[in-house]
């Protein structure tokens, strides 16, 4: 028993950053109808920022985070400027392409420039540390970063849900052109969706950092899959069902290694797989209601 | 009896046609070049093959890599020296599989066969997702073939790959099997068959009122795309000479999508100017990666700009041009005399 609650608690930190993601993607699914697969690479480059400034520059870790906010957003208008308002509206499928494209872009690129190495993420001795209870270790910063993602994601729901912004932001989910004809200005609706879509992968950066010690350029590869399929999961357009069904996942696949023979750890994404196509088949909207912030 | 008479002379003087390049071809290239032109092939073989599901069926596919793997594996150990396979101190397959070196042929078969029941076993599950959901769901193929690959060295070596995989990819048999396959995609496309294809791309719901079985074309489609992107896989193990669990994973699959969102979806033509502008990119830009000296300047490493480089075609062409250079239409001797 200690050892299936100390699996779960291992999952959270991951959760938490599988939730983060999630959420940005569902925000926008939910906005122009956009599976954003370049968004791990916003989440690259919000890591990288952090990075760049904390351990080459030895600035403060709060300038760390500054420019890695700054980073991701700035990385994530560029990529919806140049790729996305270009071709949106002609499908889905095109946007799907090219935002693969876009990916597989700014992937290559960083490669290129900061090569695929591990690198050492530098963070403050706070963060290290383990609660002991009984037989049970409880990393400090798995906490930490679970209090992060929580937070932030109860302030998206608020805003979602309470604000005017959210009720524009559900009102272009649910039809753009009506809503324009009411009054809602579309395109900076949808920029400022980008703006918390970036936001939130620029935190969720910090965080690998955080949970990791260590970033390489083409480390968005994996979360961004998960993440993916958490919102799905979630019911595309759902805040709150993304950030369960993040959990839910990490936790589960942690589990699925714990319990399977050692040396078939590798079929760790066969998991999240398999889930994802037993929910495709046998409820397709998801879990929770899809298309209600 | 003229118009037998016709056809039969238009077969054999195009048949002959293609005997007498490809006889002059195989004599004049060398080397690069000549790797480039098979490259060429195999990139149509795996375009058009694509283009079946992508461009006619509708559905879009990026899980053909999953299928290139189990064609490629099969043909592999069919066609791997014993001595090789005896050196694996862990591979646990059956003892005729370990003892026999068979030519390529019966392995393109053989691994065509499999590859062609792997895409009905992802279509089945497959067809019941809509639109960027199957996208995602062949994606996801791709990812679990990847990973069953490399971490089952008792069937596969695992990540350590397959090596000494012996040379026997030629002019005669990529564009053999290149030419049969324009050839067989022109009928079909004209056919009962294909036009079922084209009909369910455009609706299926109306296909399936015309009176279209739509499971039975869909597993037609994925069956004929499966089998010769198997093909064009062996084809291309047989070239690299080496095959690892990694070698048809996204990047690879993104080059086919680029080449048919370039050439036009559904169009054979299209098809292969895409295999030809890619392939010709790839190759060209190929040296510049590895870095060079321009003007008394060390221009520095840069690997992975070739996919960089695809990625903004395909990006500027869905932008400029979404429906690709030819669209759906064909080349043929009315299309160049600029009739419809």
């Amino acid at each position: 028993m200690n050892y299936f609650i100390q699996q779960v608690l291992n999952a959270l930190g991951w959760g938490s950053i599988i939730a983060l993601l999630a959420v940005g993607y569902t925000m926008t699914f939910g906005v122009i109808g956009l599976v954003n697969f370049a968004y791990g690479e916003v989440f690259m480059i919000g890591a990288f920022a952090a990075y760049f400034a904390v351990t080459v520059l030895n600035l403060p870790f709060w300038v760390g985070i500054l420019t890695s906010l700054i980073g991701a957003i700035v990385i994530g208008l560029t990529i919806e400027r140049t790729a996305f308002k270009p071709v949106r509206g002609s499908g889905m499928i095109t946007l799907f392409i090219t935002s693969l494209g876009a990916s597989i872009i700014v992937r290559n690129l960083s490669i290129m420039f900061f090569d695929d190495n591990l690198k050492n993420f530098k963070v403050p001795k706070f963060y290290s540390g383990v609660y002991l209870f009984g037989d049970i270790i409880i990393l400090k910063k798995n906490i930490l970063i679970l209090l992060i993602t929580i937070t932030f994601c109860i302030m998206l729901v608020y805003l979602v849900k309470n604000t005017k912004l959210g009720i524009a932001m559900r009102g272009i989910s649910y039809d753009s052109k009506i809503s324009e004809t009411l009054g809602v200005n579309t395109e900076r609706i949808i920029i400022i969706t980008f703006i918390i879509a970036s936001f939130f992968g620029g935190i969720a950066g910090i965080l690998w950092g955080i949970l990791f010690g260590s970033i390489r350029a083409s480390m968005g590869a994996i979360p961004v899959v998960d993440a993916f399929i958490a919102s799905v999961i979630g019911g595309v357009g759902n805040v709150f069902g993304a950030i369960v069904s993040g959990y839910i996942l990490a936790i589960g696949s942690s589990l699925f290694i714990a319990y399977l023979p050692s040396e078939l750890v590798g079929l760790k994404p066969l998991f999240i797989w398999v889930v994802f196509f037993i929910i495709l088949i046998f409820k397709p909207s998801g879990l929770f209601r899809a298309n209600i912030k | 009896m003229i118009l037998v008479k016709k056809i039969i002379e238009k077969y054999i003087l195009t048949v002959g046609l293609c005997f007498l390049i490809f006889y002059l071809l195989e004599k004049l290239l060398t080397g690069f070049w000549l790797t480039l032109f098979l490259l060429f092939g195999i990139n149509i073989i795996l375009a058009i093959s694509l283009n079946i599901i992508n461009g006619w069926i509708g559905f879009f596919s990026i899980g053909h890599g999953g299928i290139m793997l189990v064609g490629a594996y099969v043909a592999a150990f069919l066609t791997i020296p014993t001595s090789f396979k005896a050196g694996i101190i862990n591979l646990h397959l059956p003892a005729f599989i370990l003892n026999i070196q068979i030519p390529l042929l019966p392995a393109l078969l053989i691994g065509g066969v499999f590859g062609t029941i792997t895409g009905i076993i992802l279509v089945l599950p497959a067809i019941r997702l809509r639109g960027f959901y199957f996208c995602a769901g062949t994606l996801g193929f791709n990812i679990i073939m990847t990973t069953l690959a490399e971490n089952f060295p008792k069937i596969t070596n695992g990540p350590m790959g397959l090596r000494d995989i012996p040379s026997y990819t030629n002019i005669w048999w990529v564009w053999g099997v290149a030419i049969f396959l324009i050839y067989i995609t022109l009928i079909l496309k004209k056919s009962y068959i294909g036009r079922a294809f084209i009909s369910i791309g455009k609706d299926q719901y109306l296909a399936e009122h015309m009176g279209i079985n739509l499971l039975k074309y869909k597993i037609y489609a994925f069956g004929i795309s499966a089998f010769f992107t198997a093909i064009g896989a062996i084809l291309w193990i047989h070239l690299i000479l080496n095959l690892f669990p990694t070698a048809f994973d996204l990047t690879f699959v993104f080059n086919v999508v680029t080449m048919i969102v370039i050439g036009g979806m559904g169009s054979i033509s299209g098809s292969i100017i895409g295999a030809a502008i890619v392939t010709f990119f790839v190759q060209v830009i190929a040296p510049i990666e590895e870095g060079f000296i321009f003007f008394g300047f060390q221009v520095p490493q840069a690997l992975g700009l070739t996919t960089v480089f695809l990625g903004v075609l395909l990006i500027v062409m869905l932008i400029k041009r979404p429906e690709g250079i030819m669209g759906d239409r064909e080349i043929s001797f009315n299309f160049l005399k600029g009739k419809k």
